[in-house]
């Protein structure tokens, strides 16, 4: 009888089920290590910037059991995937919270992924510090509980406006990728600051999700009387390799600059000698020579640990936001969610890879130097960093709600 | 098809039937909210979200063999129109920039501790969802095989680009957040009720079986009266209010989405389900998700332990492959769980029911 294997399945499926979730709940009672969570999403579209700040998280939690732990007790953090996936990420944080225990948790570098974790780690109670989610928004849109371990894109975004307008000039051009939050808000940042600069935007040009035919942006680029001074591309990691190819091949030799987003491997490895001339924003250069200490520490012992150099800054961030997370433990000085709280609003000139982490202004997004990163010869090199003169406000695009014409 | 195959033979068996399983998931559900663990409750919601999903795309594409893959369209068109309309207003202010009529309309009200709101708002929702059904589905069930596959999918492509485009709505490709989390275990398991009722009745009316002929047989179906446009937008106009219905439901259940959240994996999700289970069959439709759930859940945490990030994917993609080369039709095919025969079984049990030796109805055939 059919229905009858069906429920043979059926009991096949819950047996398995449970037999696979007993490992997992034993861990919560081995031992007394204080629990952290790590939401990452190491498959799906997010996994080249996910993977490398879930290896930076894991090599932070090592160093500090290997210098005696938190609160003289060893740090233990549960790394779970979220896919890149919605439901699965507010599952992993449900997962965490109630079979974990953790007490606080770190993770996502983008900022649809932290939108999904952290309203749940909020209600929860536990305070959550993004690695590399960049969108200034994001603590007000959350909580309290929800902390920023890199700089946000208003500040990113200005200091490539202020860098472009001093260094390359006042007539911009400025391509927009619209398929996501990251990307728009970039655009938007940027576009409010370099016209509050005096700068003009000869030409804003926008393209769709998953583009790798950037023909007609170029053909309306070249239908352009005057030529822009410099070409700002706000977008994804797949999307910077192919355009500066296309720019190039087209015959456009200016300048080309991008956000963090930018920050990928696959720049140099898709433009190839297309990508000299880009111009990046990011949290540090990971150059294990002419970086700062920190940075050079960081370079080595990652090298060490996983065979390669850091792929990007994420790691550094993955590893920063760990670092960050046990030294608010350590002054809180116990594992209660409020006490950590408290510490990390505290937090004050905390020295991390990627620069000085301050909290106490009542601001959740830390004010960060940026990097510049400019390729010459196919090498990353430091352009400079900076701290921007202006920032625009958190708020750009939203404009009040037209209520004239209410009913 | 003989009338004899579907005749309920004890109209009290089926009724004992149905209150077993209705009484089963209840139960469920109680110790579900005794327990207070969200994971297990979310994975619950999460399950009882596909099987609306999976019955409502059955009865467009199962029932009449007109293949669609734009269903999740529907399902996007009822999370944001929902979404916009339980918004509080502050937050309608602070995140969108709606025209002033839509400004002001806030269905986050409740009746004492009952979201009468949510629930208004689901429903519009749903009927928005299915009038452009009407429409779209007056020109796409003219096609067949092929090329209703590819129409639909141009369907969702199109919901897409619009919900990123309509900035001032939907906050375009951004995050659309600070949904208020209305749904419950409740919600869920009432509204896949009432789909399952709804849909099971179709199957077994008039309507139902117009659906099931012209799958099997255009010409003959069209010779014996049958207008198969119909037949076929009726299914396709039902399907897309309940899976505007789950929209919402997911929508006020993750509370902060994006666009892409409704795309090729929520479609192929979907679809494996249905496949699974088998196309034309309702409780086919419940089987399919409760199995693909609990084995993604089981190899997610799998791969978690041992690190084998993927290794869930691959698994899922070769269990479906097996089970397409084996079960062609999937597990239940067109039949359906018994519950008459499982009323009989606890009347009989209990003495009530009159002995029927022999006389088991016969399943509903679906003309295989």
């Amino acid at each position: 009888m059919n229905t009858v294997a069906v429920k043979r399945l059926f009991a096949a499926a819950f047996v398995l089920g449970i037999l696979l979730s007993l490992p997992v709940l034993s861990l919560a009672q081995e031992g007394d290590p204080i629990v952290i969570g790590g939401g990452f999403g190491l498959t799906g579209g997010m996994a080249s910037l996910d993977v490398p700040a879930s290896n930076g998280a894991l090599l932070a939690v090592q160093e500090i059991n290997a210098a005696g732990g938190v609160l003289g007790r060893p740090l233990e953090i549960v790394v779970l995937d979220s896919q890149t996936e919605p439901d699965t990420t507010a599952q992993i944080a449900r997962q965490m919270i109630e079979e974990n225990q953790i007490v606080a948790s770190v993770g996502f570098t983008d900022s649809d992924s932290a939108l999904a974790f952290g309203p749940i780690m909020q209600e929860a109670g536990l305070p959550f510090i993004t690695a590399g989610a960049t969108s200034p928004k994001l603590p007000d849109q959350i909580g309290d509980m929800m902390f920023m371990a890199p700089f946000g894109d208003n500040t990113q975004a200005a200091v490539a406006a202020e860098y472009a307008f001093e260094n390359f000039g006042p007539n911009g051009y400025l391509l927009t990728n619209l398929g996501s939050e990251y990307t728009r808000l970039l655009a938007d940042f940027f576009k409010i600051r370099f016209e509050e600069l005096g700068g003009t935007l000869v030409l804003e040009d926008t393209f769709e999700l998953a583009t790798s035919d950037f023909t007609p942006q170029i053909t309306r680029l070249s239908a352009l009387g005057t030529q822009p001074d410099f070409y700002f591309i706000s977008s994804l990691p797949e999307d910077i390799g192919p355009f500066a190819r296309q720019m190039r091949d087209a015959g456009f030799d200016g300048p080309i600059v991008s956000g963090d987003g930018a920050d990928t491997p696959l720049l140099i490895e898709v433009g190839q000698e297309a990508a000299n001339d880009v111009y990046f924003t990011t949290h540090a250069l990971m150059d294990g020579e002419n970086g700062t200490e920190a940075v050079q520490a960081f370079v080595a012992a990652y090298t060490e640990e996983y065979g390669h150099a850091p792929e990007n800054a994420f790691a550094a961030l993955g590893y920063d936001a760990v670092y960050l997370l046990a030294d608010a433990i350590e002054r809180a000085g116990s594992t209660d969610a409020v006490a950590i709280q408290t510490a990390l609003n505290e937090t004050e000139n905390f020295a991390a890879v990627t620069g000085s982490i301050t909290f106490t202004g009542g601001s959740r997004v830390p004010q960060k130097a940026v990097t510049i990163i400019q390729v010459v010869d196919q090498q990353l090199t430091l352009a400079g960093e900076f701290v921007p003169e202006s920032v625009p406000a958190a708020e750009p695009a939203e404009e009040p709600a037209a209520t004239e014409a209410a009913a | 098809m003989n009338a004899q195959a579907i005749t309920r033979t004890s109209p009290l068996a089926t009724w004992v039937g149905v209150g077993i399983v209705a009484g089963v998931v209840v139960a469920i559900i109680l110790l579900l909210e005794a327990s207070g663990s969200a994971f297990w409750q979310g994975i619950f919601i999460t399950l009882g979200m596909f099987i609306i999903l999976a019955v409502s795309l059955n009865l467009a594409s199962g029932f009449t063999g007109v293949f669609s893959l734009g269903h999740i369209g529907f399902m996007a068109l009822g999370a944001y129109i929902a979404a916009i309309l339980t918004l509080p207003v502050e937050n309608k202010e602070e995140l969108l920039n709606l025209p002033g009529w839509l400004a002001t309309i806030h269905l986050d009200f409740t009746v004492g501790t009952f979201p009468l709101g949510f629930l208004t708002a689901t429903l519009i929702a749903g009927l928005i969802a299915s009038l452009l059904a009407v429409v779209v589905g007056a020109v796409l069930m003219r096609l067949s095989g092929h090329f209703v596959a590819v129409a639909t999918l141009g369907f969702l492509v199109i919901v897409r680009v619009v919900l990123i485009n309509a900035d001032d709505f939907t906050r375009g490709a951004r995050t659309f957040s600070n949904v208020t989390p209305y749904t419950d275990l409740w919600w869920v398991y009432g509204w896949a009720a009432v789909t399952l009722y709804t849909i099971w009745r179709i199957k077994f009316s008039a309507y139902g079986r117009a659906m099931f002929a012209q799958r099997e047989d255009v010409a003959a179906a069209r010779s014996v009266g049958i207008v198969i446009m119909r037949s076929r937008l009726f299914a396709f106009v039902v399907s897309a209010f309940f899976t505007a219905v789950a929209g919402s439901l997911w929508g006020h259940f993750i509370t902060s989405f994006s666009p892409n959240a409704f795309y090729f994996d929520l479609t192929f999700r979907v679809i494996t389900m249905l496949v699974v289970g088998g196309m034309g069959s309702v409780s086919g439709s419940v089987v399919g998700p409760v199995l693909i759930t609990a084995l993604a859940e089981a190899l997610r945490r799998l791969e978690d332990y041992n690190q084998l990030y993927g290794i869930s994917g691959i698994s899922l993609a070769l269990l479906f492959l097996i089970i397409i080369i084996f079960r062609p039709n999937g597990l239940m095919g067109s039949r359906e769980f018994d519950v008459e025969w499982l009323g009989q079984r606890v009347l009989r049990a209990l003495s009530f029911g009159r002995r029927r030796e022999g006389e088991k109805p016969e399943r509903f055939p679906a003309g295989e």
